[in-house]
């Protein structure tokens, strides 16, 4: 290896984006593990991270939802004992496998981890797995957040589409010039596009229908 | 090969989550009720590919999130992957991220708002371009152009108000009020909604209220003396099972739009009706939540036959653009949507609890639960 990969990566410009260890900084870590060399290796890990991490054991019933990352051993049962329903994780989850012992695939598909750490831990293991995790389960929830927001912009597109028909039919607009001006509201009110347009459709309604304005 | 053959004979097991208790059980039981009956008529045929079907039953009680929690119960501990159940949006989407992040497939009985197709459900309820439609231009027609709008307060009759109000708009009408009262509303809470109706006079109410709060609408509005032939309530949910719970007389002269009544006439309906009062009672109704529940299944057990396999992907591919000759008649699984085509139908409520079908489509609908192709077309006639 040349020196120059030996170097620690230069600090970034106070401007620039968060380095994937600064990210990491400050974010809480529950580890459901029992208290072992091994675990004492994963919560040093963590804590040279900067993460706060808490240590639980035995395997409690409902394993805690509050920390941002979640390491918990692996267990037949671990689906059911994690505090959300599948889809709805509140923390991205790493599965701690056993090194031998068997374990059962569905009962590890059924938990949804993010990520999975091995034992024996190894310090690359460890910054792999959060690493892995925190990608995993932030990329799922935008994904999610994105599929929320165009489902809202589906519905609210047709209301878009009844307030250019009228200002079209009304205002004597271009389709173009019809588009702009509701841009151009919602700009100035500082409000939705869809709030301005609903705004339109509303008015219409209340100032009456004429049928020589019906824009249908 | 005699163990192989004993493992082809163990039963499928599928999922059941419909409320028999709490303020939802006035309608999900008549949809737990068609849905045993189908499964016990495919098991006394045989089964499927000479397997029985098992129902796993759980009842969430009316609890929106128990119906999530129960659904990670069926599919983890259970291993269920098929699940038959919901009626409220509500609960629908509750158990939408776990059939969806563990590859499960929910059949949703019941109409809805629309805007949806996941690719883990099948829905064979109406979607509002299968009867909102319908309704508006016949209300439009024969009563008025001013809506009073009441309903429960959640997604549904949200949602669906939202497009009742654009088919309004679209077509010359108005909407003059809307109220939203709990889905645990008593009948003193439609009192003063009563009072605003009768200072408002609007030629039509349009009800998404559900459950048992339903009865307490029609109650208030009989207790006025208000005359349905004027100014009747319309709705999308009021089915058999709510107009026997409110009382015949009370829901007399009421509309309702829906793919399925009772009263259809085809002799696959009167099989059906016949099984359902013999094991059922003779005065209990069937209605188009307890219809939509029993189709399904059937149209489950067919592309089951074929899938031999309750595995989601298979199993979905064979379902999409199957037909079923349902109570209501020849029903087809949309391939695009996962929705159901299904037949449109008005129903006027006589004084026997039934519904005196006025108005039909010729053909089944085809589902649009996004509303892509109407617009234009849907413009009043009139």
């Amino acid at each position: 290896m040349s020196e120059a990969l030996r170097k620690p990566a230069p600090a970034r410009e106070p401007a620039g984006r968060k380095s994937v260890i600064q990210e990491l900084a400050d974010l809480s870590a529950v580890v459901v593990a029992p208290a072992d060399d091994q675990t004492s290796l994963l919560v040093r890990e963590l804590q040279r991270l900067r993460m706060r991490v808490r240590q639980v054991w035995p395997m409690p019933e409902s394993v805690p939802g509050d920390a941002d990352v979640v390491y918990c051993e692996y267990a037949p049962d671990l689906a059911r004992r994690l505090p959300w329903i599948p889809g709805d994780a509140r923390s991205a989850l790493v599965v701690i496998v056993p090194a031998t012992d068997p374990i059962q695939p569905e009962a590890l598909a059924n938990a949804t981890p993010d990520a999975v750490l091995p034992r024996p831990f190894t310090a690359n293991a460890v910054l792999s797995s959060i690493v892995l995790a925190r990608s995993q389960f932030g990329y799922e929830r935008r994904l999610r957040g994105k599929i929320e927001r165009l489902d809202e912009n589906l519905r609210s597109m047709r209301t878009v589409e009844r307030a250019k028909a009228i200002l079209m039919a009304t205002r004597r607009m271009q389709e173009t010039e019809a588009y702009s001006f509701i841009r151009r509201q919602a700009m100035d009110r500082r409000v939705s596009a869809s709030a301005v347009a609903a705004a339109i459709v509303d008015s219409f309604e209340l100032l009456g229908y004429d049928q020589h304005t019906d824009p249908q | 090969m005699s163990h192989l053959h004993h493992e082809t004979s163990a039963p499928w097991r599928i999922g059941v989550l419909f409320s028999r208790t709490g303020f939802m059980s006035v309608v999900e039981d008549t949809q737990y009720q068609g849905t045993l009956l189908a499964i016990d008529e495919i098991n006394d045929a045989g089964g499927v590919c000479g397997r029985q079907l098992v129902p796993l039953a759980y009842d969430p009680g009316s609890e929106a999130s128990a119906y999530g929690h129960l659904a990670k119960r069926l599919m983890i501990e259970d291993e269920v992957s098929t699940i038959f159940g919901c009626y409220t949006s509500s609960s629908r989407k509750a158990v939408l991220p776990v059939v969806e992040r563990l590859n499960g497939l929910l059949w949703y009985p019941t109409l809805y708002e629309g805007f949806e197709a996941s690719p883990n459900v099948i829905y064979t309820g109406a979607s509002p371009n299968q009867n909102s439609l319908a309704l508006c231009r016949h209300l439009m027609d024969h009563y008025g152009t001013r809506f009073y709008f009441v309903g429960s307060d959640y997604i549904y009759p949200r949602e669906s108000n939202r497009v009742m109000r654009e088919l309004l708009k679209t077509n010359g009408g108005a909407v003059v009020g809307e109220r939203y009262v709990s889905v645990h509303a008593r009948w003193q809470d439609f009192l003063p909604i009563m009072q605003d109706i009768r200072r408002l006079k609007p030629d039509v109410i349009f009800s998404t209220v559900v459950g048992e709060a339903t009865a307490y609408l029609y109650q208030a509005y009989a207790n006025l003396g208000l005359d349905p032939r004027r100014m009747p309530i319309a709705s999308l949910t009021t089915t058999e099972a709510e107009i026997a719970a409110m009382g015949f007389d009370v829901g007399e002269g009421h509309i309702t739009a829906a793919s399925y009544f009772q009263g259809v006439e085809s002799d696959s309906n009167c099989a059906f009706v016949q099984a359902f009062k013999k094991r059922y009672g003779n005065d209990v109704s069937t209605n188009m939540c307890a219809e939509a529940s029993y189709f399904q299944v059937h149209l489950f057990a067919r592309a089951l036959e074929q899938a031999n396999t309750l595995d989601t992907d298979v199993l979905r591919s064979m379902v999409l653009g199957s037909s079923y000759d349902a109570p209501q008649g020849t029903v087809t699984v949309n391939p695009q949507s996962g929705h159901a085509d299904l037949w449109t139908r008005i129903g006027r409520a006589n004084r026997a609890g039934q519904f005196d079908i006025i108005d039909e489509s010729h053909a089944a609908v085809h589902a649009d639960p996004f509303l892509i192709g109407y617009g234009r077309a849907t413009a009043h006639a009139g």
